[in-house]
């Protein structure tokens, strides 16, 4: 029983880590500086948006900088546009690989997952440290909170990717209004402002975002006391579990009645 | 050893359903070369894949007691934007083979030369084909799935997967889809008619090929 589960994990491992080598060949190729791409498009997206504000409201906000402040919001939303975008059909556009049958779908979900995870890592590490060296960057205040908040963030996108990519094998409607939800989305993600500048009622109302609470918690992390941090933890632990659940049922459900080339 | 007990298979097809698999029992053994015969469309590739786990039976069961290789056909297995080699190197990692032996069997299997440096989608078939046999044929399975469309290649690739396959591997099982006789009488030492869903085994190539004929 153990030594099969050892060697169901040695197997694992083998096919996640080959996995992500080809998508990281596939998507960033070997030329010029390769892999290191994925972390190109949050970096432009934060640097460029947090130049823009910067210059339309100036170098603070509610006194933190703008531009720190515009780029803890958007690295993660970015993941999870990405992620999102790319969990779609993502079982039939990968459809020859199950062939092997060592590989399973919830592979190409994780291994998806974790590329833009790493991605968008490397892309806050990175702008952080050159945000720090010119003084508009923190040194984070609670590590822990930082890490939890990016934790619970991922863990939300992740378990929602888990219903997204059964369901966008189901139905076409799914791909159809993805764009638009990912638009409408965007005030309700806490990525451009915190719910203590909002009124008590809409507070209330913001809190049930499964967003918002881990992006407060994340700055609080990074910003400290300067920032009046206001989440509820139940809020996206709770949903994310319960989308794992209903996600793997209904994964196993679909490659059940998957039709592969 | 595989066993299938009371396979269904079913497709959505407008508002109802096509059953291409009604109810198939079958034992294949170790060493056995049994050809599946079967008018276009009967369910021959479907049963290949099931067999291979590509695709899930929607009723039934199946056990494997040995290795099966993946279905050998052109379409599936392969990435084609990546390179023959990158393909090589995909394949050896999630067997956990090492690359260099593979690399070695698929160099002097294909005798492709630079092309293996040539994303897969600009091969033609007959090339698919031997990089296909190469790599199933250099991780050693139990059982081969060869879907007959892939016995495309010219008389040397015949000859090398007569060699590779049915001398030096003879003690393998080898499962070959076709509707051609001759194939089948080639290689095959028994086989297996499939019409509307169900499957007739025969021990005798020349009575299945009989059988055949007549549908």
């Amino acid at each position: 029983m153990v030594s099969k589960i050892i060697a169901g994990w040695r197997i694992q491992r083998r096919v996640i880590s080959a996995l992500m080598i080809r998508e990281l060949v596939t998507r960033f190729g070997r030329e010029n500086i390769g892999f290191l791409w994925m972390m190109a498009e949050p970096l432009l997206f934060a640097v460029l948006v947090g130049l823009v504000w910067r210059y339309m409201k100036g170098p603070e906000e509610h006194g933190v900088s703008i531009v720190a402040f515009v780029a803890t919001g958007y690295i993660p939303l970015t993941l999870f546009r990405h992620v999102v975008t790319r969990t779609s059909r993502v079982f039939s556009v990968n459809g020859s690989l199950l062939y092997h049958r060592q590989i399973k779908v919830l592979d190409f979900i994780f291994v998806r997952f974790v590329i833009e995870v790493i991605g968008s890592m490397m892309a806050f590490l990175f702008i952080g440290a050159i945000l720090y060296a010119l003084n508009e960057f923190p040194l984070p205040a609670d590590i822990g909170a930082l890490l939890l908040g990016w934790f619970l963030y991922c863990f939300f996108t992740f378990s929602l990717c888990l219903v997204l990519a059964p369901v966008s094998e189901m139905s076409e409607l799914l791909e159809k209004l993805l764009p638009v939800t990912l638009y409408i989305m965007i005030p309700f993600s806490g990525t451009f402002s915190m719910v203590s500048w909002l009124t008590p009622n809409l507070q209330k109302f913001m809190l049930y975002s499964p967003f918002v609470s881990p992006m407060e918690l994340l700055r609080y992390g990074l910003f400290g006391d300067r920032v009046n941090a206001v989440y509820d933890l139940s809020v996206p632990i709770a949903a994310s579990l319960i989308l794992t659940l209903i996600g793997l049922g209904l994964c196993r459900r679909v490659r059940r009645t998957l039709v592969v080339e | 050893m595989i066993q299938c007990e009371q396979l269904r298979k079913s497709y959505p097809m407008g508002s109802g359903r096509k059953e291409v698999l009604r109810g198939i029992d079958l034992q294949i053994g170790q060493g056995e070369h049994i050809g599946f015969l079967g008018r276009n469309g009967a369910g021959k590739t479907t049963l290949i894949k099931l067999l291979g786990g590509v695709e899930m039976p929607t009723s039934g069961k199946i056990r494997r007691n040995m290795s099966v290789s993946w279905p050998l056909g052109f379409g599936g297995g392969f990435q084609g934007s990546l390179t023959g080699y990158d393909n090589a190197r995909f394949i050896s990692r999630i067997y956990g083979h090492s690359y260099a032996e593979i690399k070695d069997f698929v160099e002097d299997f294909t005798e492709l030369g630079p092309q293996l440096r040539m994303p897969v989608k600009t091969y033609s078939s007959g090339m698919k084909a031997r990089l296909a046999f190469a790599l199933s044929l250099a991780i050693e399975f139990d059982c081969y799935l060869i879907d007959e469309v892939i016995m495309v290649g010219d008389a040397n690739f015949h000859q090398k997967c007569h060699d590779e396959l049915f001398v030096k591997r003879g003690d393998r099982t080898i499962i070959l889809a076709s509707h051609s006789a001759e194939l089948i009488r080639e290689f095959c030492d028994h086989a297996l008619v499939l019409n509307q869903g169900k499957a007739t085994a025969y021990a005798d190539v020349e009575e299945a090929l009989g059988v055949y004929e007549l549908l």
